[in-house]
């Protein structure tokens, strides 16, 4: 090994076993990324899924005002609902007017208002009033809803029948047949692909840039402020292995938290595939391959530039002051990526910065390799890493690194 | 007799528009103590940065023996001002770290480290976390990592500051044994009665030029003061410069913007 490699091996050990031994960083390296999707995929929906359960176990209470039909009010009553039964108020302008019922709806005395009124032959009028900001008024609302709609397709289908039509050929006469997913030829590892190529790529540029902002204030700025950088700047190493190692330590912590993220998030999807909630979305080897090389560039690109931002700062504070608006700068493009159409998509976009290592990823995870597009995303993206690198050794380069705020 | 071990020539370093050094010649004896003296803002830390290769000068040259100062730096031993231990290393580790660096084998930096922490009695302390340690550990540490390399020269940048009598002493009856064993240091600090109580010869910077350069006893005969105090404010009796708000090295937004949003302070009155 020559030595300039193997000081910035020694270079990049420090930096790392410095990183590990403080228990919190690590946590928020390890911990937080390995467990982020299986949360979000898992842990998430069950928590919803516990909340609705509950919700929809209460008794509600809901009065019923006007004209009321005993088979609705029998229904409503065996949706879990104790019914009250008035008459309309007088106050009103409309159905719609809560008048003095606002307050007991508001009060959460009771959770909510059915009025009705017959206006013709055979014909209702009907409004449902809600304090909407109360989930059981809400559920109630839901409730009587879907009530008054069974009912009113009894009503209908009943008068069908009086007028000796056939309900279900007057109501749908056009109808699909056969199965509506066998109609679609993707398979469904394709769509799942389709589904995480919304949100993959967003989550591995962001978690990317946000891992190795700690580590890079901490090994630059940190050191600026702790007053170690000058002991280290009058050692026989040029500032180019300096960069080098604390380049290679950051890389190696946002990568081993990128990577355990990944397995977090092969774990959910294989959770979810065993519950038929999603597929494995199907990609060849080569996709594989250049997803890790596509995510390798950007690492690079981020990593230097987040390093010669942060050298840049005299202070942790000031450098957090300054990378943290860096990370709005990856949300936005990212967020943008996700709608441009990728059929037909012009090749120039693969030239842009970060948005180009974000189509790939999007492109990827579908399955499809487009040489064109690879060549040039490939391309642009090694140039940007370079210019990052060559921005980050002028920072690293700077005489005033061993000046102090103090 | 004693050979030029470094050698600074014709040296000038600016900031900005600030110059911090004008036209330094300075040749650096082996075996010597050497001194730097001056107040504050003087240009004795700039010195020190030239010497130990983190600052270039701006006109002149500096040079270790007859090679560029570049190529000579694992000669150099340096211990700055902010010692810059890492807390979360063992005082082993600090100094391992830059050992390493530096090219020596653990075994014959750990043997050498043992000797230095027995002189200055913290071999106990070897393998404790920096966090929490006195100043004084700090300093002893961060000396024994400069020197666990075996340098030609040390560089020292106000070593006792801050230190208990104890520990202070420690550190200047280390820099003696070393220069006695061949080794050459170079001493900046405030303390003239250090300065003649440690030092071969004192180097007194002012403004940022060199105003004396001589052995204690050639002071007070150059002078003709009884003691150096006196020879010091002899020879840096105009007026030390200040650095003004204005100098600091600042984007012009961020200073219109903080004095935008910083409240006058009341005129000093002029004594009648």
């Amino acid at each position: 090994m020559s030595e300039s490699l193997k000081r910035i091996r020694i270079i990049a050990g420090k930096e790392i076993i410095e990183f590990v031994r403080d228990w919190r960083t690590l946590l928020a390296t390890i911990l937080i990324p390995l467990i982020l999707f299986p949360a979000l995929f898992i842990v998430l929906p069950l928590l919803l899924q516990s909340e609705a359960a509950e919700l929809e176990a209460l008794e509600l209470d809901v009065v019923v005002q006007g004209d009321v039909h005993e088979d609705l009010v029998a229904a409503l009553k065996g949706d879990r609902m104790v019914v009250i039964i008035e008459a309309l108020p007088s106050d009103i302008a409309n159905l719609s007017d809560p008048g003095s019922d606002g307050e007991r709806l508001r009060n959460n005395e009771i959770d909510s208002i059915l009025r009705m009124q017959v206006s013709g032959n055979n014909t209702w009028n009907y409004s449902i009033l809600q304090f909407s900001t109360s989930e059981h008024s809400s559920q109630a609302r839901s409730r009587v809803l879907t009530q008054l709609w069974a009912w009113e397709s009894e009503v209908v289908n009943r008068s069908l029948l009086e007028k000796g039509l056939d309900p279900d050929t007057t109501l749908d006469p056009v109808k699909w047949d056969g199965s509506l997913s066998a109609a679609d030829t993707a398979t469904s590892g394709e769509q799942a692909g389709m589904i995480l190529s919304l949100f993959i790529p967003m989550a591995l540029a962001i978690w990317t840039a946000s891992s190795a902002m700690q580590p890079s204030i901490d090994m630059t700025a940190g050191e600026r402020e702790r007053g170690t950088l000058e002991a280290l700047l009058c050692l026989p190493c040029s500032r180019i292995e300096l960069l080098s190692g604390k380049w290679l330590a950051v890389a190696s912590i946002a990568g081993v938290s990128v990577g355990l993220q990944v397995v977090g998030l092969i774990f959910a999807i294989t959770y979810l595939a065993s519950s038929s909630f999603i597929a494995i979305p199907t990609m060849s080897i080569t996709s594989i391959l250049l997803i890790a090389t596509a995510v390798i560039l950007f690492a690079i690109m981020v990593v230097a530039f987040e390093l010669a931002l942060a050298m840049k700062a005299q202070s942790v504070k000031e450098a957090g002051t300054l990378l943290a608006p860096s990370i709005i700068l990856i949300v936005f493009p990212a967020l943008f990526t996700q709608v441009i159409n990728l059929d037909g998509i012009e090749s120039w976009w693969f030239a842009i910065p970060l948005v180009n290592v974000l189509l790939a990823l999007r492109e990827l995870l579908l399955d499809r390799i487009i040489i064109e597009h690879v060549v040039i995303w490939a391309l642009s993206s090694m140039f940007y890493s370079f210019l990052a690198a060559w921005f980050a050794s002028r920072q690293f380069k700077r005489e005033d690194l061993v000046a102090s705020l103090s | 007799m004693a050979e030029t071990l470094i050698q600074l020539h014709g040296v000038k370093k600016t900031f900005a528009e600030i110059e911090a050094l004008s036209h330094v010649d300075l040749e650096i004896m082996s075996g010597q103590i050497i001194g730097l003296v001056g107040g504050n803002g003087a240009g004795k830390t700039t010195l020190l940065r030239l010497i130990a290769g983190t600052y270039s000068p701006t006109k002149g040259e500096v040079t270790f023996g007859k090679e560029p100062l570049s190529a000579m730096r694992h000669k150099l031993g340096v211990v700055p001002e902010a010692t810059g231990l890492y807390h979360r290393l063992t005082a082993w580790e600090n100094i391992r770290y830059h050992s390493r660096i530096h090219g020596v084998d653990d075994e014959v930096a750990w043997n050498r480290t043992v000797q230095l922490a027995k002189l200055l009695d913290m071999e106990d302390s070897l393998s404790r976390h920096t966090k929490g340690f006195s100043k004084g550990m700090r300093q002893k540490t961060s000396l024994i990592r400069a020197l666990a390399h075996g340098p030609e020269a040390l560089l020292l940048d106000e070593p006792t500051a801050g230190l208990d009598v104890t520990s202070a002493r420690a550190v200047r009856d280390l820099v003696v044994k070393l220069r006695d064993e061949g080794g050459t240091v170079i001493y900046s600090t405030h303390q003239l009665a250090e300065a003649q109580q440690v030092c071969d010869r004192i180097v007194i910077i002012h403004n940022g030029t060199i105003r004396a350069d001589a052995s204690p006893n050639e002071l007070l005969e150059q002078t003709g003061c009884d003691n150096l105090e006196e020879a010091y404010v002899q020879l840096t009796s105009d007026k030390a410069r200040s650095r003004t708000e204005d100098d600091v090295k600042e984007g012009r937004l961020a200073k219109w913007w903080r004095k935008l949003l910083t409240s006058s302070t009341p005129e000093v009155a002029e004594d009648e």
